[in-house]
């Protein structure tokens, strides 16, 4: 691979329920009720990001990145294989937002994920560092872990914000 | 769930009457001819639905599926957001498409979307015997991508991959391009895949 820690790089795309390891670029578009949640090791300079899509897994087994409390330990375990530790990584979220305020009334699935995601997170003792969530608004999202591990985030109007 | 080959005929031609009579109603507010595609019949699997749809802007009216079914999925006019401004001027009879979507704009989108999408429902109903009636709307205007995954979030855990029934609907005379996308929840899908088949066997 080429140098990884050009900020040129392509980065590496994920979907719905998906994750990359690694210290090169990784990118989800278009996040709504979903979660974008990325861990970084500062020290080795790499991470993860995956793309949560729903708070509980209610017992299934596959697809354990798209639920928050199967996709947690999934990227903990894969960081874990690097030799990235719980009290190195520092976790960073964007995401939850309510699209719809007609159907979010009863069912506000993107508050109920970030409820989930920072529960878990305390769970496992890991530090919350910096979040994006909420509102009305779709957000897509860039973890840049060869660069501080600062996460770039895009609106529909165009404007970028960084954690 | 995977469609026969038969099956996706058939849903194609569903679809094709719905979009027909939603082509007809915009057609008819723009006072301009409106063409349309031949549907398309999509299965997408989750991980692979940001190929489909991007995070470009876009205002999406959406519905929910209710009648004999409640909850049966969703019903979405969906229309890029320069051609939802030169949707609403040429209905509010203005000329300035260098601006934002306002508050009247919104109630323009609001109503276009209902009149299409009650069009296209009151069809497949006379057609299927099966009665959909689309809930009050409500609107988007942002990510296409963030608003469908938020709509797919709240079809349910278990599902990991969806249909999607869109077709296209174009004026040329003044640039608008948009879409009539139905993305039924699995139950609605199955009732109407039998009654689709019951009518082509003569049952």
């Amino acid at each position: 691979m080429a140098d990884q820690s050009s900020p040129t790089l392509q980065p590496a795309m994920i979907g719905i329920g998906e994750y990359r390891v690694g210290s090169f670029p990784i990118m989800t578009i278009g996040l709504g009720s979903c979660i974008g949640l990325t861990l970084y090791d500062s020290q080795k300079k790499t991470g993860a990001m995956v793309h949560i899509m729903l708070p509980d897994s209610g017992g299934r087994t596959d697809r354990s990145g798209k639920y928050a409390d199967t996709a947690i330990p999934l990227i903990l375990s894969e960081l874990e294989k690097l030799g990235s530790g719980k009290c190195s990584l520092i976790a960073k979220m964007a995401g939850g937002a309510c699209m719809f305020e007609y159907f979010g009334t009863n069912l506000n699935i993107g508050e109920r994920n970030t409820e989930k995601v920072r529960a878990i997170l305390k769970e496992q003792g890991i530090k919350l560092s910096a979040e994006d969530v909420g509102g009305k608004v779709g957000r897509t999202v860039t973890f840049l872990p060869a660069n501080g591990g600062k996460i770039s985030i895009r609106r529909a109007d165009g404007v970028t914000s960084e954690l | 769930m995977k469609l026969s080959a038969v099956q996706a005929d058939a849903i194609q031609e569903l679809g094709n009457i719905g979009a027909a009579h939603a082509a007809t109603t915009l057609s008819q507010m723009l006072s301009s001819s409106v063409s349309m595609s031949v549907p398309a019949i999509k299965s997408i699997d989750l991980a692979e639905l940001g190929n489909h749809i991007g995070d470009e802007s876009a205002a999406m009216v959406v519905f929910e599926l209710q009648g004999e079914i409640q909850h049966g999925g969703y019903i979405i006019f969906y229309i890029t957001r320069e051609s939802a401004i030169r949707l609403t001027n040429t209905m509010l009879g203005m000329t300035d498409t260098d601006r934002e979507l306002n508050e009247m704009d919104q109630s323009a989108l609001l109503e276009v979307g209902n009149i299409m999408v009650s069009a296209f429902l009151d069809a497949t109903a006379e057609l299927l015997g099966f009665i959909m009636l689309p809930s009050p709307p409500a609107l988007s205007i942002d990510m296409a991508h963030a608003a469908m995954e938020s709509l797919i979030a709240q079809l349910g855990e278990e599902v990991d991959e969806v249909l999607l029934f869109s077709t296209e609907l174009i004026c040329e005379e003044h640039k608008i391009d948009s879409d009539i996308i139905m993305l039924p929840e699995l139950s609605t899908l199955k009732r109407i895949t039998e009654l689709l088949e019951a009518m082509m066997n003569g049952t």
